[in-house]
């Protein structure tokens, strides 16, 4: 079944209600053609152009878009809660290319790599409950502060068992989640890792907010990644710029879980951005460029002074040719 | 057997003859039964590891603005090619002009067809990435636009057969006077050369077609080819030597122009496999034919149009200017059809045929040479001037060899 984008903002009212709307140019093209600002390319004229345009156009419902957008702030009562489910899904990582992940997902829910972001306000008690539904043993380790027996560390869940994490969440910022069990690298790079959110008691500037969790994936088994993503599938955004709107901020929480290599990094074209590293502060750098070792994360701010598509990307070359690279179509 | 062997009854006969069908009949019960039990027999030694997924880069092209990769499919398992990278960045790139990833039976072949602003004389690395995500990397040394089938690049190869392959043998020919005058001995001693070139022409040839056997998909048994490529052309020459002789029980050995045919006829098919692989290597852009290597090769098989002569000159009959052009086409022009092939095609497959038949043509040729000398030279293959010949044929071609490595 082909599932358009429209059908999947439709279905989702929590899609719906956002401030902006994510939308592909158009879901009229076909795979075989090339678009870019409307003009049509033929597959000679692409020599020498970013590989922008591969892959097909057709959204996945539980594709990199889920991850974009982040849960509603501030429910209100004094415990937010969420039941994740660790278990082992193949995914597209690029076009028809599949991994065997291991993934994290919402109860009831598609898996994903990211897993879900979690979502709480900063002093609010954040109960956490994993179901391990994979054949290996599993954990999930905040970052952030917290008791000793919730780190996530000692406490490995066994196939089929379950174990809940509660305190209450601190600092406010932008922090991570994923699996601590060893061997270590496997199980991160496998694909067991999210964004978690803690906002402020006083809450930021509304602003149009989006979640990029930078990853990529050893496909190989080489200890080294044949693909760089952003929420998970190369060259998404190139085929689906995140469309926004230049009289709002754009507010992008950004974290890097690329294993294997130290940094990664975004950069963003014809703009400069307020850069809050780890979202626990009012410092910021005003830069195009920000660069993050592995687990590094924090909040970028964007006003955009003017429309039209501009590109955002790992500034390593190579992790932008492998996958990690897309635009934002910028409207009024 | 005789045709007066006691007569069996003819229904006995009969019966015996379909017993012939039960072992096949029976054959195919236990492949059904085989294939019927399936998985469990699987089990019985654990679970099969998942394919390799990895391609076969039979030959990459360089075209302006373009990157052509030959691929085949070299496992018993379908394999899916999705991306295709050129040094660690995804490419767009096309399969027989549909765009995008494609699944190859087995052994099946696709030529992958990338848009690329490739820069001249740099080093590539293609990444062929399969839908399970395993990566085959093939390393391009230096790119170099792929000669494409045209008149000019047609009669250059032509040329460069030529000079490696018909001049140095007529030039070798022209050695036939003097050695009309030799004495016998030395004449035994030529004679004794022309088998130990070709002894040499033969494991070159033989180790050529294993080397480049290794490099095919072993599904398609290159070790089996080179077996029968050997095989068939030591009988199929040996067929032609028994014409050559006139037919009989080959009681008589060849001599003469007779014998010289053969040993062009195994120079022959060894300056073909010679042939396409400079005309494969100068199209790949892997070797640089510098006047160096022309004059090497020049040198190298200049020893061969000697060994033609020695049966020459050992005959009774006199051969003529033409006789001897012919000789002199039939061991040297398959370089040429040799290089236009190796320079215009697929080839690797066709390599290996090639040199496995030259080593069994060289091999033929040797025994019928080495029959002659035993019948003829005084003293027999043991006498001093043998010997020191055959020796003096390898160390010639070691030596010249040299000039071409």
């Amino acid at each position: 079944m082909r599932v358009t984008r429209r059908r999947l903002l439709a279905g989702a009212p929590l899609a719906a209600s956002a401030p902006f709307a994510v939308m592909a140019l158009s879901d009229a093209h076909a795979a075989d053609t090339h678009t870019m600002d409307g003009v049509l390319m033929s597959g000679e004229d692409m020599a020498g152009m970013h590989a922008a345009m591969i892959g097909d156009a057709v959204p996945a419902p539980d594709g990199p878009d889920r991850i974009l957008q982040p849960p509603p702030a501030y429910e209100p009562g004094p415990v937010r809660s969420y039941e994740l489910v660790a278990t082992e899904k193949e995914i597209e990582v690029a076009k028809g290319v599949f991994y065997p992940a291991w993934a994290y997902g919402l109860a009831g829910e598609e898996a994903t790599v990211p897993g879900p972001t979690i979502r709480v306000t900063e002093g609010q008690r954040m109960r956490v409950r994993l179901l391990n539904a994979s054949t290996h043993p599993h954990t999930i380790h905040f970052h952030g502060i917290h008791p000793a027996n919730m780190d996530g560390v000692f406490e490995p869940v066994a196939p089929g068992d379950t174990f809940t994490y509660e305190f209450p969440a601190a600092p406010a910022g932008l922090h991570l989640y994923h699996c601590h069990v060893t061997p270590l690298k496997k199980h991160i790079a496998k694909g067991l890792y999210g964004a978690l959110i803690v906002d402020p008691k006083t809450p930021r500037p509304p602003a149009q907010e989006l979640v990029m969790v930078m990853n990529g994936f050893d496909t190989n088994g080489d200890a080294a990644n044949e693909f760089y993503t952003v929420n998970g599938r190369a060259f998404y955004y190139a085929r689906h710029p995140i469309r926004v709107s230049r009289s709002r901020t754009v507010r992008i929480y950004l974290a890097n879980l690329t294993e294997f290599d130290l940094i990664n990094s975004f950069h963003l074209h014809g703009e400069f951005f307020r850069y809050y590293p780890t979202g626990t502060g009012d410092a910021f750098e005003y830069t195009d460029t920000v660069m993050l070792c592995q687990g590094q994360r924090g909040i970028v701010e964007i006003d955009f002074h003017n429309t039209g598509h501009f590109m955002f990307h790992a500034h390593v070359s190579e992790f932008t040719e492998l996958g990690w690279m897309g635009f934002f179509e910028v409207g009024d | 057997m005789g045709a007066d062997s006691p007569a069996a009854p003819r229904d006995g006969a009969l019966r015996w003859r379909l017993w012939a069908f039960v072992p096949a009949i029976l054959l195919i019960g236990a492949v059904s039964a085989t294939i019927a039990a399936g998985d469990s027999l699987d089990g019985l030694v654990g679970t099969a590891p998942p394919p390799a997924d990895e391609f076969s880069v039979r030959r990459v092209e360089f075209a302006p603005g373009r990157i052509s990769i030959h691929v085949t499919n070299p496992q018993r398992e379908e394999l899916t090619l999705a991306q295709v990278t050129v040094d660690d960045a995804i490419v767009p790139f096309s399969v027989g002009g549909v765009e995008g990833g494609r699944t190859l039976g087995r052994l099946e072949s696709a030529t992958v067809d990338v848009p690329f602003q490739w820069v001249e004389d740099d080093p590539y690395a293609i990444g062929l990435i399969s839908s399970s995500g395993a990566v085959t990397t093939h390393d391009v040394p230096a790119a170099v636009e792929t000669a494409q089938p045209s008149l000019h690049g047609a009669a250059g190869l032509a040329v460069i057969g030529a000079l490696v392959g018909i001049v140095p043998v007529a030039l070798g020919l022209a050695w036939l006077p003097s050695l009309r005058r030799a004495a016998p001995r030395s004449l035994s001693a030529f004679m004794a050369l022309t088998a130990g070139l070709l002894t040499f022409l033969m494991v070159e040839a033989l180790a050529e077609a294993l080397e480049l056997q290794a490099a095919l998909p072993s599904a398609l048994n290159g070790t089996g080819l080179v077996v029968l490529g050997v095989a068939a052309s030591y009988l199929g020459l040996t067929l032609v030597a028994s014409r050559l002789s006139g037919g009989g029980d080959g009681a008589e050995p060849l001599g003469g122009l007779g014998l010289a045919t053969l040993v062009a006829i195994g120079i022959g098919v060894h300056n073909l496999g010679e042939g396409l692989a400079i005309g494969s290597s100068l199209a790949l852009g892997e070797l640089a034919l510098g006047t160096f290597l022309i004059v090497g090769f020049m040198i190298h098989n200049l020893t061969e149009g000697l060994g033609i002569a020695a049966p020459v000159a050992e005959g009774a009959a006199r051969a003529g200017v033409a006789r001897l052009g012919v000789l002199a086409l039939v061991a040297g022009a398959p370089a040429i059809l040799g290089a236009w092939i190796g320079g215009f095609l697929v080839s690797d497959l066709l390599a290996v045929l090639f040199f496995a038949v030259a080593a069994g043509a060289a091999l033929q040729v040797v025994v019928e040479v080495g029959r002659y000398v035993a019948r003829r030279a005084p003293g027999g293959l043991t006498s001093a001037p043998v010997v020191g010949g055959y020796l003096a044929g390898i160390a010639a071609m070691y030596a010249t060899g040299l000039l071409t490595a």
